[in-house]
């Protein structure tokens, strides 16, 4: 499987800066949070897939759709129970505390495929690049973008380990949720040396290749804020700030709630 | 040579190791033990020996991980270029030499092949203009021009092997050091790497040491060091250590076979000949000539054995694989497997092979054709029931052992099909007495070496005692004596009545072992049927990046496919 959600393609969004796409990254979490009301939080959600569209990447979100319905749909579970509101709609749960809990689910799910856009429009030497000309350190940097290579890693050597013990006869598939996590377990022990096994090589191999060796370092790609850039970026500023003019004038709130 | 005392001006070895011992902490025996040994510039140094001699010790001693990166206990010292290795920081020591693993997936981490091979400069402050001179230069070097902008994941395991030596060819190391690098590659895979290993020390000059475990790929090294047990047990040119075929036998180490061919028809040491070319080339001097008869009677063992199969018990028809990204793994396959077969399956890495033993457990389903295990199509079977049928051993061992003692490992197959314990228990010592393993029940299978883990592993799928058995490399990271055990095994399993099929690059394996061999690329299978016709045909073979054994070779340049050693020593007479 392949190891990256990075999608080598050509558009204008591959094509900004990588510091451009996270600042665009934080403007999105801004904008999610700023509504609860879920019928703006679904403008929200259109105005992030509308961009991951014009990308080319919405095809990733196969991957992280079973994620994202379970986080959907217990958010919406929770606060639908733990909220409270005045007008009542079914059992015990009452109007408010619906509507809140889908934004609350939208807002997160939101948040996730927004990430899912920029980690499929950024390489991680883009991230790391990128972090570094804002001034962190190359170290953490490098740390930062390594973490990200290390999920998709482990995930696919769990799933080939997954393979070794369903041929060996391990139902994996049938049961309720808590068997399914049991029957698991014992897989993340062969999970875990591999990933030791083959993270020892990974910083031998990195110290063999001078990582570390000077306090200066040079750069392979070049980045640089360009006027695509910095259109975009007025665009989207022209746009958070009429999202915040809009909630600050009241709309998008949720009348009645109450936790 | 006395190279203790070098005057000024005089050059000194690139690497001057004295009296180096290494033990690991926690560990009770040294690593290395007392090893000398110099390299001198430009040289190409070959470093055999059977697992844990200290092959890879040496190498991460080279610059610095021993003693920096690990901990443990050093005496004795390494010097590059004159200075102690204990003196400076890996980083300032990588400069000097390039170090590639022989795990090459663990070492490749950017997201294209230009970043990379940048990566190493990087760390070095090279300009970026010097950068991009050196990015085009190293993989013209390792022949991967044009493929700047693929992402490392989907190159063919030669060209992530030769990415890896290119990543550490651009920090222009004087040195190169290759730990095994051809252990997970065809054939021509292999030959790749060396040819370009090669062309390094001819044109620049760079000095090479190489561990590797097969003799044909040594032919081209100045010098071979043998280690074993953590010592030098030899240290000489080349082909003068590959004529003595008792040391590397001793070694547990492959002797070239044409070598032993001749060792064993009595020829003295000093005239035994390497190559196939060379062998030719003896057997015409000598007069000696194959019997026709006697290769006649091979044949027909071939074809009595050949009458002996049952009935089908895997029928693949029209086998089509696409995987959901849209990549057509397999087309069109149509193959049966009978019983009491022992069947290989070779090709290139990455020609489907793999995907298509998938598909006769179950792990896949077919989407296009079908597949049948013991005349019901897998789909309605589900991978639990063939489970009883299809005995799957993984390449990695350590994929899938998981448990604390080797008795729950192999009883956990009979254990999860609800057997009682009494029958758990004879399952796992009938198993466990198949592989050689017994005593072993108590022990803790992850302090066992990989040849004993991949044992376990074999012993794990026997115990559900399935009618068919298939292997993926399991000779894969075994030394040449572990190899040999490996198959023995196989071999007895196959002759007690399992049907075997396994996934190979090693081809003295399949001569020597299989029955059978289907050639797959590019997803189809263009070559099957018995070992010896698949490698009588040397052309096509070469078309899927194979190559036969080099007894195999020299037999087909006379017209007569043998399989062995021992089956050219049969065949021949002298008259």
């Amino acid at each position: 499987m392949d190891p990256f959600l990075y999608l080598d393609r050509d558009t204008w969004v591959h094509r900004l800066d990588p510091r451009t796409k996270m600042l665009l990254l934080l403007g999105s979490f801004v904008l999610a949070f700023l509504y609860v009301n879920p019928l703006y939080g679904l403008g929200v959600l259109a105005v992030v897939l509308l961009f991951g569209a014009s990308a080319r990447v919405l095809i990733n979100l196969r991957r992280i759709w079973f994620v994202l319905l379970m986080i959907g749909v217990m958010t919406t579970i929770l606060w639908s129970i733990f909220g409270g509101g005045t007008t009542p709609l079914f059992w015990f749960v009452e109007r408010e505390a619906f509507l809140y809990a889908v934004g609350a689910a939208l807002r997160i799910d939101v948040m996730i495929i927004a990430g899912m856009i920029f980690l499929s429009t950024t390489r991680n030497e883009e991230i790391a690049t990128g972090l570094v000309k804002l001034g962190i350190p190359y170290r953490f940097a490098f740390a930062v973008s390594t973490a990200l290579r290390l999920v998709p890693t482990i995930a696919a050597t769990g799933s080939t380990i997954g393979q070794a013990q369903r041929s060996r006869g391990l139902d994996l598939e049938s049961g309720n949720i808590i068997q399914r996590v049991r029957k698991n377990t014992p897989l993340l022990i062969p999970v875990f040396v591999s990933t030791i096994r083959s993270t020892n090589v990974f910083s031998m191999a990195l110290e063999s290749k001078g990582f570390g060796a000077s306090t200066k370092r040079t750069y392979f790609l070049r980045l640089a804020m360009k006027r695509q850039d910095a259109l975009v970026l007025l665009v989207f500023v022209l746009l958070l700030a009429a999202a915040v003019a809009l909630r600050m004038a009241g709309y998008g709130g949720l009348e009645g709630f109450s936790r | 040579m006395d190279n203790e005392t070098h005057a000024a001006g005089r050059e000194q070895p690139a690497v001057r190791v004295r009296d180096l011992t290494y033990r690991y902490r926690g560990q009770d025996k040294p690593a290395l033990e007392g090893v000398s040994l110099d390299v001198t510039r430009g040289e190409f140094v070959v470093v055999m020996g059977p697992s844990g001699a200290g092959k890879s010790t040496l190498c991460v001693s080279l610059n610095g991980l021993v003693p920096h990166f690990f901990r443990g206990r050093i005496d004795g010292e390494v010097r590059i270029n004159g200075r102690s290795t204990r003196e400076g920081k890996v980083g300032e020591f990588a400069r000097e030499v390039g170090l590639v693993f022989q795990d090459f997936e663990a070492q490749l981490f950017s997201t294209n092949v230009a970043l990379e091979v940048a990566f190493g400069p990087e760390n070095f402050s090279v300009e970026r203009e010097e950068m991009v001179r050196r990015v085009e230069g190293v993989l013209g070097r390792v022949r991967l021009e044009g493929f700047e902008d693929r992402q490392p994941a989907t190159l063919s395991g030669g060209q992530k092997q030769r990415l890896a030596i290119a990543s550490v060819l651009a920090i222009e190391p004087r040195i190169l050091c290759l730990d095994e690098p051809t252990t997970d590659l065809d054939p021509i895979g292999k030959l790749g790497v060396f040819e370009i290993a090669g062309e390094l020390k001819d044109r620049d000059d760079v000095t090479l040491i190489v561990v590797e475990h097969e003799t044909e790929e040594t032919l081209d090294a100045d010098r071979i060091v043998v280690l074993k047990d953590g010592m030098v047990i030899a240290d000489r040119p080349a082909r003068e250590v590959l004529r003595d075929v008792e040391l590397l036998e001793e070694a547990r180490i492959m002797p070239l076979q044409i070598t032993r061919f001749f060792h064993e028809m009595g020829l003295w040491q000093g005239q035994l000949p390497l190559t196939p070319e060379e062998g030719l080339k003896e057997l015409r001097q000598r007069g000696w000539r194959i019997s026709p008869g006697r290769h006649r009677e091979l044949v027909e063992k071939d074809a009595e054995r050949e009458a002996t199969y049952g009935g089908p018990i895997i029928e693949a028809e029209g086998l089509t694989h696409r995987y959901p990204n849209g990549v057509v793994a397999l087309e069109d396959v149509s193959l049966t497997v009978r019983r009491d077969e022992f069947l290989a399956v070779l090709g290139q890495n990455g020609s489907g092979k793999t995907t298509l033993v998938k598909h006769f457990n179950g792990l896949l389903e077919p989407t296009g054709g079908s597949v049948r295990v013991d005349g019901e199509d897998t789909v309605s079977q589900g991978v639990r029931g063939l489970g009883q049928k299809v005995g799957y051993v993984f390449q990695n061992p350590d994929h899938q052992i998981f448990s604390d003692t080797v008795f729950d490992e192999v009883a956990f197959g009979p254990r999860v099909r609800e057997l009682n314990e009494e029958d758990v228990k004879e399952r796992v010592s009938e198993a466990l007495a198949a592989v050689g393993l017994e005593g072993y029940e108590q022990e803790d299978p992850f302090v066992l070496t990989k040849g004993e883990r991949q044992r376990v592993a074999v012993a794990s799928v026997l115990a559900v005692r399935p009618e068919v058995l298939i292997l993926d490399e399991p000779t894969t990271g075994l030394d040449y004596a572990e190899q040999r055990s490996m198959m023995d095994l196989v071999r007895r399993l196959n002759e007690s009545g399992s049907t075997i099929i396994v996934v190979t690059h090693t081809m003295w394996v399949v001569a020597e072992y299989a029955h059978r061999a289907v050639v797959v690329k590019d997803g189809r299978v263009t070559l099957s049927g018995t070992v010896r016709d698949v490698f009588a045909r040397e052309e096509e073979l070469r078309d899927a990046s194979l190559r036969p054994p080099h007894i195999v070779s020299m037999g087909n340049a006379l017209g007569y496919t043998v399989l062995s050693v021992e089956e050219m020593i049969r065949v021949t007479g002298d008259k």
